[in-house]
């Protein structure tokens, strides 16, 4: 059941397209990220949803009904800039207030609600505060919470935690995520980082270029991406272009490592071009073959260690390979040295040309 | 070499400093010409000042003029400056050339133009005279520091303002104007400043009439240097002393309350 | 749907006219017509020919005004540099306390009307004033003539100006990164080498702006060299006010306006296509 949705959006500026042809459905109650790199188009399908900027072409409904026309402040969509775009000359409380207000509600009531619902961004007591003597995470949380208080058919939120340091994007990411299930909320959230998408969305949409990638979610985006932009883009990978040899059995070959074998699939025919991907962390790494999988010989060139787990790059031929290792696994290779890395015919995923 | 420059420096301080202050005494004395060290002391001329009606007339005059040209220079200059900081049009590029020139235009030159201009509508030695020529002088500046304010408002907090349900009208009123009110405040005092101060074109249109404090001021000092000038000039010091110093003092008290909220 | 968004983007290239009209119209009515009429008074005043320009160019009275205006600017410029620069030097250097006090200090100084400075020279340099009484106390027996005279007006103007080119230095060296001149330091720069090669080249956009400024102003100042200076050594504002209040010569008046306004733009012109005329007074 479709609660927003995108049907042929396109933008361009003259000659360039920002947007192509963008379609998209989001069910009510979801939680759904736009990411890709800047320059991708997400920002301005997020504008365009939000009424700041005006599609070439296209469509944006919510429950059936065209959002064309509608002014910004006709649409009833909370928003949370990336720089939170809290009033200065306004408290806390009053910020969250101000919907209300333009909505016609007395103000009794009005700062009453606005307090209730500082209280449920963790913000009792702040109400009196300017957005000045607030930190960065408590002004995020009152955008938040001045986003939500009336009500808002759809909660946009435009890399709301970029400015935020580490510790504090994490804690925020937890937060957003329980306010959002709590008032059930359909949102949309706007990132560049992978791992913010990752950990925080029912859906991930993958923009490129002014197109969409890929709608999936988390994991089925991280297994199964559709594209090698995809592919590199979500976590890290091994991406190797290969010639399939044999379609029905699943063997390719590729000029440095030789044949490989993969996971079959119809999504490419033999004699294809085609792109193979292999997960840093289901390559293995041994002084001697292991049986039962796959064993090409690497040369290690550089060991990256993080403690709990190390980054071992190396060459197979000329082809350079990344092998994700646990930490005490890496005692047994040192730079420079070979080493056997071996994996799983199901861990290697065709990604078609 | 770092040494030199900071003696030099030094003296240059004193060399500004001082004639400022020497106004202050010379308006308590009791001389009745320039005389310094004053020879007694009285506050005799500051009576003079304020029961004098030809120089309160001029004080009026200024005051009236002032801010009648502070009005109509916002009027003007307030819609013109949101035009130009943000939309970009064919044009633009003269039209913030047009609001800078009369600084950049000698006051004498403009003098001389409103003199037989004004004339040829006969409102030389009015009021509205003296009024519509400061307003063509305080325009560029208010329109400096507004379009620097302008510049310098995030955009963000209008969209956030209309994302919230606030039509364009209502957010210009609710969120532009009282974020941008301390920028309107000081463009507004920078064109009445312009006006309160200008001489050469009063002295040339401004007459009997319309005689401004500073035309006075020129008439009185280039005639017979009244000492009552000293008590205006020490009046203006102690008006630019209050103007300069309480911002600083209030930002520090804001600055103060802002500590205070956040321990 | 597209014809719908080229009708609205059309209305929205109309809206900064509108808000641009009412200024734009002032301008032209109030402050370039008088202005045009000014260089048509220049060539009609008394009778239409190009008599005042032939007269202001070559009559040996108003080319030695004129000469004296830009030795007059220049000297007060190049004082105006010799004062600013230590001063702006001075707080750049200070603690934060000691520069706020001295940027209160000049900015007061800018603040104070040009009529009240020029009124305290009055003061300071007056037969009974306290520059005189000191000389007198030093047992000079024939104390100078310090009052309407070329030194009077000139040292008036270095004081009423120095605040431009003080502020315009200062704003250039407050933003001088320290570690630049450490490093030129650990390079070997020490004392006036380290000045001519690494400082003054840093706030030579600085010190550009304050001259142009002060130059500019001081060619059209009116105030001070009529009310100070000695009126044998006029300059061109304090002449050009003489045709029009004394003489009601507004033809001969007109022609030397407009050769200083020509001036003026020129110079001003010069360093617009340089730097940019806002940089000028921002």
């Amino acid at each position: 059941m479709s609660y927003l949705k995108l049907s042929g959006i396109s933008k361009s500026y003259g000659q360039f397209n920002a947007l192509e042809a963008v379609d998209l459905d989001i069910a009510k109650g979801e939680f759904v990220t736009f990411l890709g790199p800047s320059g991708s188009g997400k920002t301005t399908t997020l504008m365009i949803i939000a009424g700041f900027e005006s599609a070439t072409s296209g469509q944006v409904e919510i429950e059936n009904r065209s959002l064309f026309g509608l002014a910004p402040h006709q649409r009833n969509i909370g928003i949370v800039f990336q720089n939170y775009g809290l009033f200065p000359h306004k408290t806390a409380a009053q910020n969250v207030y101000f919907p209300l207000q333009m909505r016609g509600v007395k103000k009794a009531p009005g700062l009453r609600k606005a307090e209730e619902m500082l209280e449920l961004v963790g913000l009792k007591d702040f109400g009196h505060r300017h957005p000045k003597e607030l930190s960065g995470g408590q002004q995020q949380r009152v955008a938040l919470a001045r986003a939500l208080v009336f009500e808002p058919s759809l909660l946009l939120l435009d890399e709301p935690l970029g400015a935020l340091d580490k510790n504090l994007r994490e804690q925020m990411q937890i937060e957003i995520k329980r306010i959002q299930r709590a008032l059930g909320v359909t949102t949309i959230f706007v990132t560049h980082d992978q791992s913010e998408a990752m950990s925080m969305s029912d859906r991930i949409v993958v923009f490129e270029k002014g197109h969409i990638q890929q709608v999936a979610s988390p994991l089925e985006l991280y297994h199964r991406p559709q594209t090698r932009f995809v592919a590199g883009f979500i976590g890290e990978s091994n991406l190797i272009d290969v010639k399939i040899t044999d379609a029905a059995k699943g063997e390719a070959r590729n000029g440095a490592i030789g044949p490989i074998d993969y996971a079959v699939s119809d999504r490419a025919s033999t004699g294809s071009e085609a792109t193979l991907m292999i997960r840093p962390e289901h390559i293995k790494l041994s002084r001697n073959p292991v049986g039962g999988r796959q064993n090409v010989r690497m040369k290690v060139e550089t060991i990256v260690n993080y403690g709990d787990n190390a980054l071992v790059v190396g060459k197979v031929g000329d082809h350079t390979m990344r092998v994700r290792v646990l930490g005490a696994d890496v005692v047994i290779i040192q730079e420079n040295e070979e080493c056997c890395i071996s994996w799983q015919r199901d861990s290697v995923y065709l990604i078609a040309k | 070499m770092n040494r030199f420059l900071r003696w030099l420096g030094i003296a240059v301080v004193i060399f500004i400093a001082a004639p400022l202050v020497i106004v202050v005494p010379m308006s308590f004395s009791n001389a009745r010409s320039l005389q310094f060290p004053p020879p007694g002391y009285w506050l005799g001329y500051y009576q003079a000042y304020f029961t004098d009606w030809s120089w309160l007339r001029p004080t009026w005059n200024s005051i009236l003029i002032a801010t009648a040209t502070t009005v109509l220079t916002m009027a003007l200059v307030v819609p013109a400056t949101f035009a130009l900081v943000r939309h970009r049009f064919r044009g633009k590029g003269i039209a913030d050339l047009m609001m800078l020139m009369p600084l950049a235009v000698p006051h004498i030159v403009m003098a001389v133009g409103y003199y037989s201009y004004f004339g040829s509508f006969g409102i030389v030695h009015t009021h509205l005279g003296v009024i519509l020529a400061h307003t063509c002088l305080s325009v560029p500046i208010a329109f400096l520091v507004l379009s620097a304010n302008l510049k310098g408002f995030d955009r963000t907090l209008e969209r956030a303002a209309l994302s919230l349900g606030a039509s364009p009208t209502r957010t210009f009123i609710h969120i532009t104007l009282p974020i941008l009110r301390p920028g309107l405040i000081i463009s507004a005092l920078f064109a009445f400043i312009q006006s309160f101060d200008e001489t050469v074109v009063a002295i040339f249109i401004s007459g009997r009439n319309a005689e401004t404090l500073p035309r006075k001021m020129f008439d009185s000092i280039r005639q017979e240097a009244d000492p009552v000038i000293a008590v205006i000039s020490t009046l203006l010091f102690a008006a630019v002393i209050l103007g300069v110093t309480a911002p600083l003092v209030v930002a520090r008290i804001r600055n103060k309350r802002a500590r205070l909220a956040a321990a | 749907m597209g014809i719908g968004i080229a009708k609205l983007s059309q209305r929205t290239n109309l809206w900064p006219w509108l808000l641009l009209t009412p200024l734009a119209l002032y301008m032209a009515v109030f402050f370039l017509v008088p202005l045009i009429d000014v260089a048509i008074m220049s060539v009609t005043e008394p009778r239409p020919t190009l008599a005042n320009y032939q007269r202001v160019l070559t009559g040996s009275l108003y080319l030695r005004v004129f000469l004296n205006t830009f030795i007059t600017a220049a000297v007060v410029t190049f004082a105006c540099l010799l004062v600013g620069y230590p001063l702006a030097y001075l707080m750049a250097s200070s603690k934060p306390r000691t520069a706020t006090l001295i940027l209160l200090l000049v900015t007061m100084s800018f603040w104070t009307s040009f009529l009240v400075r020029t009124y305290a020279w009055m003061v300071l340099l007056g037969n009974n004033g306290p520059i005189i009484w000191f000389l007198q106390a030093l047992g000079m027996q024939q104390s100078p003539q310090l009052l309407f005279t070329r030194f009077s007006s000139t040292l008036a103007m270095v004081h009423i100006l120095a605040p431009y080119m003080v502020m315009n230095i200062y704003s250039v060296m407050r933003k001088i990164d320290p570690v630049l001149i450490r490093s030129a330091e650990s390079l070997g720069a020490k004392g006036l080498a380290l000045f001519r090669h690494v400082y003054l080249p840093l706030t030579a956009p600085g010190i550009a702006n304050g001259s142009v400024l002060v130059f500019v102003i001081c060619l059209g100042f009116y105030v001070t060299p009529v009310l100070l200076g000695s009126p044998r050594e006029q300059m061109v504002a304090g002449l050009i006010g003489n045709q029009i209040d004394e003489f009601l010569a507004f033809g001969m008046g007109s022609a030397m306006a407009m050769v200083l306004l020509v001036v003026t733009l020129a110079i001003l012109t010069v360093y617009h296509r340089r730097f940019g005329l806002d940089k000028l007074w921002g």
